[in-house]
């Protein structure tokens, strides 16, 4: 377990100086993931130990963005003087943003014949 | 034969306020009540048959800014012990590398198809928030928070600090549109036809990043790989174009 943690920290690590030094345009952790997508693709398959961490940590990502999002307590009186626009817009979005996908990917699809 | 209790044992206990005032400082209660917020959010999830509406993030934030609001605990107080937690959100999107790696294995030559349909999701996502937002007259301190909301959390706060938008603020929108992509992403598949499962899971994907991706998941496995995917190349090319679409646009 810690051994994949290691390598996670270091992926993480290597993004970080990437972004510091050369690509500060792309967040430090993007580019690890990248990092990783690329050794994990010269790799040919996912290490075990490597696995292991990051499949249990993806499967709480929800817990990681708690502490940040409890800042919501800061914005109250702005949120609820906007609430209802706010949802207004965020419901429009999500269902248009699914809409498009989805139409263009089978309009693509049937054009390219693949099922 | 009720022996009188030795004095000391009273005594020699700090008044409460003291305990408090020793707890509060150190990081272990901030910690302990994410911890414990999140774990009664799964369970609550878990016994409303995982419906996306009890969403276990969602209460676990009702919760913990509750407690803080009645234990009198200042935000930032609270978050130098939460920190902890927080820090752990890049070393979850390096893992992201995971799923979607694996997402690579069934592609079948569908690459650019996806590609394609992304960038226009994308696309569609950021101009119809933003738009209706401002249509609205929403404040321009929130309509900031919006730009990377379809993105999946932990880049979207990556995205938000280049953009001068709060972190916050998107994380919360990202939530939001999580649950309400959850929730009602498959009306709008079946009013379109979709049925392919992969097309159905990335676009899912790909507006509701990893709320949707788990409610796809809990459908069909096949729609649950592609809405990684979606998740995770919505990513990885937010991540790159959000910054600049906005430093033009705003």
């Amino acid at each position: 377990m810690i051994q994949g943690l290691v390598q996670l920290f270091i992926f993480q690590a290597l993004g970080e100086l990437l972004s510091k030094f050369a690509l500060s345009f792309i967040p430090g952790p993007v580019l690890g993931l990248v990092l990783l997508l690329v050794f994990l693709s010269l790799h040919g398959k996912v290490p075990e130990h490597i696995d292991l961490v990051g499949s249990s940590i993806l499967q709480h990502l929800g817990l990681l963005f708690i502490p940040a999002s409890v800042g919501v307590v800061l914005y109250l009186p702005l949120l609820q003087a906007n609430a209802w626009a706010i949802s207004a817009a965020l419901v429009v979005s999500v269902v248009a943003t699914v809409a498009v996908t989805a139409g263009l990917l089978k309009a693509l699809s049937k054009k390219h014949g693949t099922p | 034969m009720n022996a009188p209790l030795p004095a000391h044992s009273f005594a020699q206990l700090p008044p409460i306020s003291e305990i408090w005032v020793y707890l509060s400082g150190s990081p272990l209660l901030a910690l302990v009540l994410t911890l414990s917020a999140y774990l009664l959010g799964l369970t609550l999830y878990e016994r409303s048959q995982r419906n996306p509406l009890a969403n276990p993030v969602l209460i676990a934030v009702l919760v913990v800014t509750l407690s803080i609001t009645l234990l009198d605990m200042p935000y930032a107080k609270y978050f130098e012990g939460a920190q902890f937690v927080h820090f752990l959100l890049g070393t979850a999107t390096v893992s992201l590398a995971i799923p979607i790696y694996k997402g690579f294995a069934s592609l079948k030559g569908r690459m650019l198809v996806l590609l394609l349909s992304l960038v226009a999701g994308g696309v569609t996502s950021v101009f119809t928030a933003v738009g209706m937002a401002r249509w609205l007259g929403v404040d321009e301190s929130l309509v900031r928070g919006l730009v990377a909301k379809s993105v999946t959390a932990p880049i979207a706060m990556g995205i938000a600090e280049r953009v001068q938008a709060s972190p916050t603020l998107t994380a919360i929108f990202a939530v939001s549109t999580g649950i309400l992509g959850a929730v009602l992403g498959r009306y709008v598949l079946d009013v379109l036809r979709i049925t392919s499962w992969w097309q159905r899971g990335f676009a899912l994907g790909v507006a509701a990043h990893g709320i949707g991706t788990s409610r796809a998941f809990s459908v069909n496995a096949e729609a649950g790989a592609y809405a990684s995917l979606g998740m995770g190349l919505h990513g990885i090319v937010g991540a790159v174009v959000i910054p600049y679409a906005t430093a033009v646009w705003f």
